[in-house]
């Protein structure tokens, strides 16, 4: 296996990277608590770490490469509805007959505003940018020259705003985000190691897209019907993402096949910190083989240090915090 | 990261999380009398809420509304002295039908909650 084959992957790789930004955040709208997702961002807008995040899962080359992760992510609220987040990952990357490769992926940021806030409907829509800044990271595991901007949208839906007739439907909620990647540099010229050639490296646009879909048992206890199930139970939001990127521009290099993956998983919610772990199921060969796991322990500095770092830097004095989480 | 900078860093985080179950929590539901979404047959004469946490008496109340919108409850909550992570409020003679109780709670660390839930006054069979 030579070098080529492993620096051709990792290349491949960065691009389906892309998608895996690593800003999260937890959000309440009413009576709904939107938690932080794993694969894909939500609308929350909050002052939270996530750490660590750990994945674990076989790339889409061929042969596959094992990759496992370790990842953080600090937000921090400006105002009530504003936030920025820092986000590095470290990754090894190995694959069989290869001497592997680890390093820090291109360090991550974001800015995000929370547009639209409707308790009623427990309905929410944020705006943010996320830059993946090039050469930040270690290139010996792909990272990439071009420093990648992506506006994306966020929303979140709870549909307690259902009928009384349609009560165990209440806990149902959906989340979603669709931006739009786009690099800083379209091309960039790599030397191979083995033979000393030079190839060009086309950056596409991508569309990141992918959604949520969840069913929030502390709601269920708290705001439908107190089954009187065990404590443990009733703080479970058993939740199925999708977390997918489609090349749409450019993409001479990169193809147009939509790659991605579906997390089947569980959360757990607590007054201070969530636990989340899923299952990572590529959605075809292009997104991988067999199927992978991600866990995040996931911290509220709002909840945690509410006088604090917990708190915007411009703030108002009373702030909302879950309002469901009993039993 | 060496094996003396992972141990001080999850020695660290370990901390972070023995502080988060010291620090003042804001207010959660944790049940209610009447049960959420429960059906009683006899009409209750109070609404009673127990939160996870102490709460603001001044910042923190309850409603109850019947099917039409109309307030059923006397006007304002009282808050146990002995027992500070709980909020009840008086009901007037309730019909059968079913009930509404919204809920606004602040916590003493200043987080605000608020949710609702129903419950039905009758016989169970005949919802």
């Amino acid at each position: 296996m030579s070098s080529r084959i492993l620096r051709a992957a990792l290349c491949g790789l960065a691009t389906g990277l892309i998608s895996f930004g690593h800003v999260r955040a937890h959000e309440i709208v009413g009576s709904r608590f939107f938690p932080a997702t794993l694969a894909i961002d939500d609308p929350g807008v909050n002052d939270e770490l996530a750490f660590p995040t750990i994945s674990t899962f076989k790339t889409g080359d061929d042969p596959s490469a094992k990759q496992t992760d370790i990842s953080a992510e600090f937000s921090k609220r400006i105002t009530e509805d504003f936030a920025v987040s820092f986000a590095p990952t470290w990754s090894h990357i190995s694959q069989p007959g290869v001497n592997g490769a680890s390093g820090f992926q291109n360090i991550e940021t974001s800015a995000k505003y929370r547009i639209f806030k409707n308790p009623e409907h427990e309905f929410v829509a944020s705006f943010g940018l996320n830059v993946e800044w090039g050469g930040s990271g270690a290139q010996d595991i792909g990272a990439e020259r071009a420093t990648a901007y992506t506006p994306t949208f966020y929303f979140g839906k709870g549909f307690g705003d259902l009928p009384d007739s349609m009560a165990l439907v209440r806990p149902f909620a959906i989340t979603g985000q669709i931006g739009y990647a786009f690099p800083s540099s379209r091309s960039a010229a790599t030397i191979n190691p083995d033979d000393g050639s030079t190839d060009i490296d086309v950056n596409p646009d991508v569309l990141v897209w992918g959604g949520s879909l969840q069913y929030s048992m502390p709601y269920l206890n708290s705001s439908v019907k107190d089954y009187d199930f065990p404590d443990f139970i009733n703080h479970l939001i058993p939740i199925v993402e999708a977390s997918l990127q489609t090349p749409v521009a450019h993409t001479i290099g990169s193809g147009t096949v939509t790659t991605g993956t579906i997390n089947p998983g569980i959360i757990w919610i607590g007054n201070y910190y969530q636990v989340g772990v899923e299952a990572v199921i590529p959605i075809n060969r292009q997104s991988g083989t067999g199927v992978g796991v991600i866990g995040q322990l996931h911290l509220f500095l709002d909840d945690i240090f509410p006088n604090s770092i917990g708190r915007p830097l411009l703030a108002n004095s009373t702030v909302q915090g879950r309002p469901m989480f009993g039993k | 990261m060496t094996m003396h900078r992972l141990t001080i860093f999850l020695a660290a985080l370990a901390s972070l999380l023995l502080a988060t179950t010291l620090a003042e929590a804001h207010a959660h539901l944790d049940h209610a009398s009447p049960r959420v979404g429960s059906t009683v047959k006899a009409a209750p004469r109070e609404v009673t809420l127990t939160f996870t946490q102490k709460l603001e008496p001044a910042f923190s109340r309850i409603e109850v509304r019947d099917a039409s919108g109309a307030r059923v409850d006397t006007g304002k909550a009282t808050f146990s002295k002995t027992n500070p992570v709980e909020m009840q409020i008086a009901v007037k003679p309730l019909k059968a039908g079913t009930y509404r109780v919204f809920w606004h709670a602040l916590s003493v660390d200043t987080h605000m909650t608020e949710g609702n839930f129903s419950f039905r006054v009758g016989d169970e069979t005949a919802q």
